[in-house]
C-alpha cells in the first residue's frame, strides 16, 4: 500500500520544519514504513496517537492507512484517566508518541474500519468523539490543493491534534507543502517560526489573526494565502488582513467538526452571498429555517462514537446553532443560540466548567458564562459562591490554579468574581 | 484619566496577571510590546486587560470596532477622552 502520502523514502525534499531542524519526507516515510512494520508484528487493529508533534500525527496516519487499522488521535491536553478510559473502550493496542507503546489491550473482535477518530476537547468531561473516513478527509485536503498553495509553507497555528490542525497538515503533506510547527505557541513565537521558515500560507482563527497582526511588522511576511475559520470573520479583520498582505488572496471558511468546510469565500466581504442558499454551492447545501443555517454536506463525518452534538434532521440535514441575518444580498452569521461559548475559536461548554469549579473545595455554586471583548470575541467568565467561612482570597488562589492545571488555556475563567448569590431564573435556570 | 494614569492601570493588571500565573513581572513602560514575547501573556489576557481597563477606566474604545495598538503606551492612549 502507498501510504495516504505517496511518501518515497529517498525524497530528501523537507515535510515539516521545526525551529532547530527539519523533517524530510524520506525520513517520514522510513518511521511510517517502521510502524506499520512493528504495527503488523503485533496485530495492532486500533491505534492511538498523542502527541503534538506533526511528525508523529503523520507517521501515525500514514501507518494507519497503510495498515488498514483504525487510528484515534488524542489531545495532549487530556487528564490521563480519559486517555486511558479510551484505550480500554476501544480495545487500542498501540499509544504512538516520542515513544512507540504496546498497551497490552486485548485486539477485541470489532474488526477496524480504516477511519480516524478525533476527539473535541473535553478537558472536563470525557471529549465527545467523532470518526471520520480516511477517504473523505484525503479528498477533502486534495480538494484544498489549488495552484496557488503547490509547494507552499503552512504555519500550524491550529492545535495539531484537533481538527483544523489535522486538516491543514493533510493538505500541506498531500500537496508537497511543508508545515511549520513553531517552537512555542505564543504570538511571538508563531511570528519568529513563520518568518524563519519563510510561511506563504497561515490558516488561522479571527483571533489569532488580531493579535498576530499587533506582533508583526510591515514586510515581514510574504503571504500567498490568508485563511480564517473557526469564528465568524468580521469585517474590521478582514480589511486589516488585506492591507497587511496586499498580495495575499483573503478566505474564510465556515467549516464544523460534523460537516467538515462547508463553504469558502474569497471576496474579502464578511458573511456570503444569499445566492448561496437554497442551491448547491462547493459540494453543500445551505437552507435557514427559523433563523438557523442548516447544511446538506457530502463530506460530513461519518457518526459520533460518543454523544450526537447536532441534530441530524429526518431529511438529512444538519440543524446548526448558528443564527443567520440577511441584509440585502448577503447573509451574515450572527453568533449561536446554544450555551457554547467560542473563545478565540475555541468551543467551551459553560456547564463542564462549572461542574469542575463545584468539585473545588469551599464552592457551593458557580455560574459559567461568556463575556464578550473586542480580542478574542469572547472570554470565559465565572461567578462563585463559597461556602461559609470559607476565606474569600485564599479559595480564590486556590480555585484559580487549579483552574490553570486541569483546564486548557482557552477554559480557563478569565473573569473571576466571588458573589454572594446566584440569581435563578423562572425557568430553573442559573441566570 | 491621563495617559500616565492609565498606563499605571495597565500595568497593575499585567504585573497581577503574571503574579496570578507565579512568573516574573517586567517593569512596564510605554513602549513595550504587549505581545512581543517579552511579556508572558496570550491574547486572552490581552483579551481580559481591555475588559479590566473598561471597567476601570469607564468606557470602550473599540465600541465601534478593533483599533490596531502593539505597545502599552499605544493601548493606554486609546482610553484618553
Amino acid at each position: 500500500m502507498a501510504g495516504a502520502f505517496n511518501l518515497e523514502s529517498d525524497d530528501d525534499t523537507p515535510i515539516v520544519e521545526y525551529a532547530d531542524r527539519v523533517l524530510t519526507r524520506g525520513e517520514l516515510a522510513r518511521r511510517a514504513e517502521d510502524l506499520t512494520t512493528f504495527a503488523r508484528a503485533n496485530d495492532v487493529q486500533r491505534m492511538m496517537v498523542h502527541s503534538d508533534d506533526p511528525l508523529h500525527i503523520l507517521r501515525a496516519i500514514d501507518a494507519a492507512v497503510r495498515s488498514q487499522a483504525d487510528l484515534f488521535i488524542a489531545h495532549t491536553n487530556l487528564p490521563a484517566a480519559h486517555i486511558n478510559a479510551i484505550i480500554e473502550t476501544f480495545a487500542i493496542g498501540l499509544v504512538i508518541g516520542a515513544e512507540d507503546a504496546l498497551t497490552g489491550a486485548p485486539a477485541g473482535d470489532a474488526a477496524p474500519t480504516g477511519r480516524i477518530f478525533m476527539m473535541t476537547s473535553g478537558t472536563t468531561g470525557a471529549p465527545k468523539i467523532a470518526a471520520h473516513d480516511v477517504e473523505a478527509l484525503m479528498r477533502r485536503a486534495k480538494a484544498a490543493i489549488t495552484p496557488n498553495n503547490r509547494g507552499a509553507k503552512w504555519l500550524l497555528t491550529y492545535q495539531p491534534t484537533g481538527f483544523a490542525g489535522v486538516q491543514v497538515q493533510l493538505t500541506a503533506a498531500a500537496s508537497g507543502g511543508v508545515i511549520v510547527a513553531p517552537a512555542e505557541r505564543s504570538p511571538a513565537g508563531f511570528l519568529q517560526a513563520a518568518r524563519q521558515s519563510g510561511v506563504t500560507q497561515i490558516s488561522a482563527t479571527p483571533t489569532f489573526w488580531r493579535s498576530f497582526l499587533m506582533t508583526m511588522r510591515p514586510g515581514d511576511l510574504a503571504l500567498r494565502q490568508v485563511t480564517l475559520g473557526g469564528e465568524a470573520a468580521d469585517q474590521a479583520t478582514l480589511d486589516r488582513i488585506r492591507k497587511a498582505f496586499p498580495e495575499a488572496r483573503v478566505t474564510h471558511i465556515y467549516a464544523s467538526t460534523e460537516a467538515g468546510v462547508v463553504f469558502s469565500v474569497h471576496d474579502g466581504l464578511e458573511g456570503f452571498p444569499a445566492a448561496w442558499l437554497d442551491q448547491s454551492n462547493q459540494g453543500a447545501q445551505l437552507r435557514v429555517r427559523d433563523g438557523f443555517l442548516h447544511i446538506l454536506a457530502p463530506n460530513a463525518m461519518q457518526s459520533y462514537v460518543s454523544d450526537n452534538a447536532q441534530p441530524v434532521l429526518d431529511d438529512g440535514w444538519l440543524a446548526t446553532a448558528d443564527r443567520v441575518e440577511l441584509r440585502g444580498d448577503r447573509a451574515f452569521i450572527v453568533g449561536r443560540d446554544d450555551s457554547t461559548i467560542n473563545v478565540g475559536g475555541s468551543k467551551v461548554y459553560p456547564l463542564a466548567i462549572e461542574q469542575f469549579l463545584l468539585q473545588q473545595t469551599g464552592v457551593a455554586e458557580a455560574r459559567v458564562f461568556g463575556q464578550p471583548n473586542p480580542i478574542s470575541g469572547f472570554l470565559v467568565a465565572a461567578e462563585v459562591v463559597l461556602d461559609p467561612g470559607v476565606d474569600a482570597a485564599a479559595a480564590r488562589t486556590a480555585i484559580l490554579a487549579a483552574c490553570r492545571e486541569a483546564l486548557a488555556s482557552y477554559q480557563v475563567p478569565r473573569v473571576f468574581k466571588i458573589v454572594d448569590a446566584i440569581a435563578v431564573r423562572e425557568s430553573g435556570k442559573k441566570g | 484619566m491621563t495617559e500616565a494614569e492609565i498606563l499605571g492601570q495597565i500595568s497593575t493588571i499585567v504585573t497581577r496577571m503574571l503574579d496570578d500565573k507565579g512568573l516574573p513581572a517586567p517593569a512596564i513602560t510605554a513602549e513595550t510590546e504587549l505581545l512581543g514575547g517579552e511579556l508572558k501573556i496570550d491574547s486572552l489576557d490581552l483579551a481580559m486587560l481591555v475588559r479590566e481597563l473598561e471597567d476601570a477606566i469607564g468606557h470602550d474604545p473599540f465600541a465601534e470596532g478593533f483599533i490596531e495598538f502593539r505597545t502599552a503606551g499605544e493601548l493606554a492612549k486609546l482610553y484618553v477622552k
